[in-house]
């Protein structure tokens, strides 16, 4: 059955309204295209992204796994690791740019790459709060195939829209 | 009123005309933005509460808006009060869900299979990202924010109310204080505007408030205590296979 594409937009009552739109791929889904023989762009620093386990066979809430503490050093028969940095976007309170690592097709740690809100006080422990938990649930909503969460930060729209462009800039 | 809005659409491959589809779809979100933020001064909303216009020379969807809001005060027995908020009426708890439902109304086109606003985790959907499926949510866990609580099947609208997204923000209309016996409650069911407002007066009232949502045809809910226990309304949605983790406590059955 084909999958259908994607396209998203965002915008922000009260603010400047953002629209963009991107078409992915329909699935990420983990082992299921070959790998790429795509040389690294970057060299992954070492990170604490999850091993690329294949996900339970049953969806259920419980926790994924704690991260592997062990570095990025690939072994000759996985695939090569790739990492983009998305698009500076804005977002409520300041700028902030996605960096993401991938294998094959597998999303193996999403991140910050740049973030920048003016060292404001509030800014800043909300974004000590909600940053941390975006990258949290971007690795959740690849193993728990969900379309979206409730109860998310409004920061969201903006990591959504860097994170895209990572992706694209990967393949994905 | 600060939120962004992130709108989804799942499509046929190829589908021409999408970008407009969005571009309208935002210009509704804008419009209600205009009329209702009580962040802007000049807005309809504004001039209201400090009563330099009537209602009746107010724009109409203020008039249509505070008709829902009382029926939500109804149904929720006064837990949710826009009329008990320092300032003068302010229906901001039911107006964004309000807001996203008239922009997804857009979204309905032939080859749309799925649509998603999503107002800062607050949910208007129909369809889902394929024929065959519904939409899946996440509902973030409240004691442990990086990770989800549950998955959800929506079939409309999904709202959540708590007290760990932007601090103590929640009013309890019967006493005018901060109040939050949640810490969080999760509504789905046809409406953003009205699972908006469930939410809010559930997070308010506790426990008790399940009764409420169960009494309203289409509504059910998910309340996490602070302490961590989990209790849900006969329907909520749940996504299967199963929707009690090995460590949470059995479900108990509302008052």
């Amino acid at each position: 059955m084909k999958r259908a594409p994607i396209v998203m937009g965002a915008t922000a009552l009260g603010l400047v309204a953002v629209l963009s739109f991107h078409t992915k791929p329909a699935s990420l889904t983990l082992g299921a295209v070959p790998p790429t023989t795509v040389p690294p762009t970057t060299v992954p620093r070492s990170s604490s992204g999850t091993s690329s386990s294949p996900p339970p066979a049953t969806t259920s809430p419980s926790s994924p796994p704690p991260p592997s503490s062990s570095t990025t050093a690939p072994s000759t028969t996985a695939p090569t690791a790739r990492r983009a940095v998305g698009e500076a976007v804005n977002y409520n309170y300041g700028i902030l740019s996605v960096a993401v690592t991938v294998q094959g097709r597998t999303i193996t740690h999403v991140g910050i790459a740049s973030l920048d809100d003016g060292g404001n006080f509030r800014s800043q422990s909300i974004d000590q709060q909600s940053i941390p938990i975006l990258e949290q649930q971007a690795m959740q909503a690849q193993s728990a195939n969900i379309q979206g969460v409730s109860g998310a930060s409004y920061t969201s729209a903006g990591f959504a829209q860097s994170l895209q462009s990572a992706l694209g800039k990967v393949g994905l | 009123m600060g939120t962004v809005v992130v709108l989804e659409l799942y499509t046929v491959p190829e589908q021409a005309g999408l970008t407009e589809l969005l571009s309208r779809a935002c210009a509704r979100l804008h419009e209600a933005d205009d009329v209702f933020s009580t962040w802007q001064e000049a807005s309809p909303m504004s001039r209201l509460r400090r009563g330099d216009i009537t209602l009746e020379q107010a724009p109409p969807e203020i008039a249509r808006v505070l008709e829902r809001c009382e029926m939500a005060r109804t149904l929720t027995h006064g837990w949710f009060d826009p009329w008990a908020m320092p300032g003068g009426v302010d229906p901001t708890g039911l107006v964004k869900g309000w807001a996203a439902e008239r922009a997804l109304e857009v979204l309905r086109a032939p080859t749309v299979i799925g649509a998603m606003v999503n107002a800062a985790g607050d949910i208007a959907a129909f369809g889902g990202p394929s024929t065959s499926a519904p939409f899946r949510v996440g509902i973030v866990d409240p004691a442990e924010r990086g990770q989800l609580a549950c998955v959800v099947q929506l079939a409309g609208a999904i709202a959540t109310s708590g007290t760990y997204e932007r601090g103590a923000h929640l009013v309890d209309p019967h006493t005018g204080r901060g109040a939050a016996r949640l810490a969080s409650a999760s509504v789905c069911g046809p409406d953003l505007g009205l699972a908006d407002a469930f939410a809010t007066a559930l997070a308010v009232a506790g426990q008790p408030g399940l009764a409420f949502v169960e009494a309203a045809e289409g509504y059910e809910a998910l309340a996490i205590g602070h302490d961590g226990r989990w209790q849900w309304t006969p329907g909520f949605p749940f996504a299967p296979p199963s929707p009690v983790p090995p460590d949470r406590p059995a479900r108990m059955s509302p008052a």
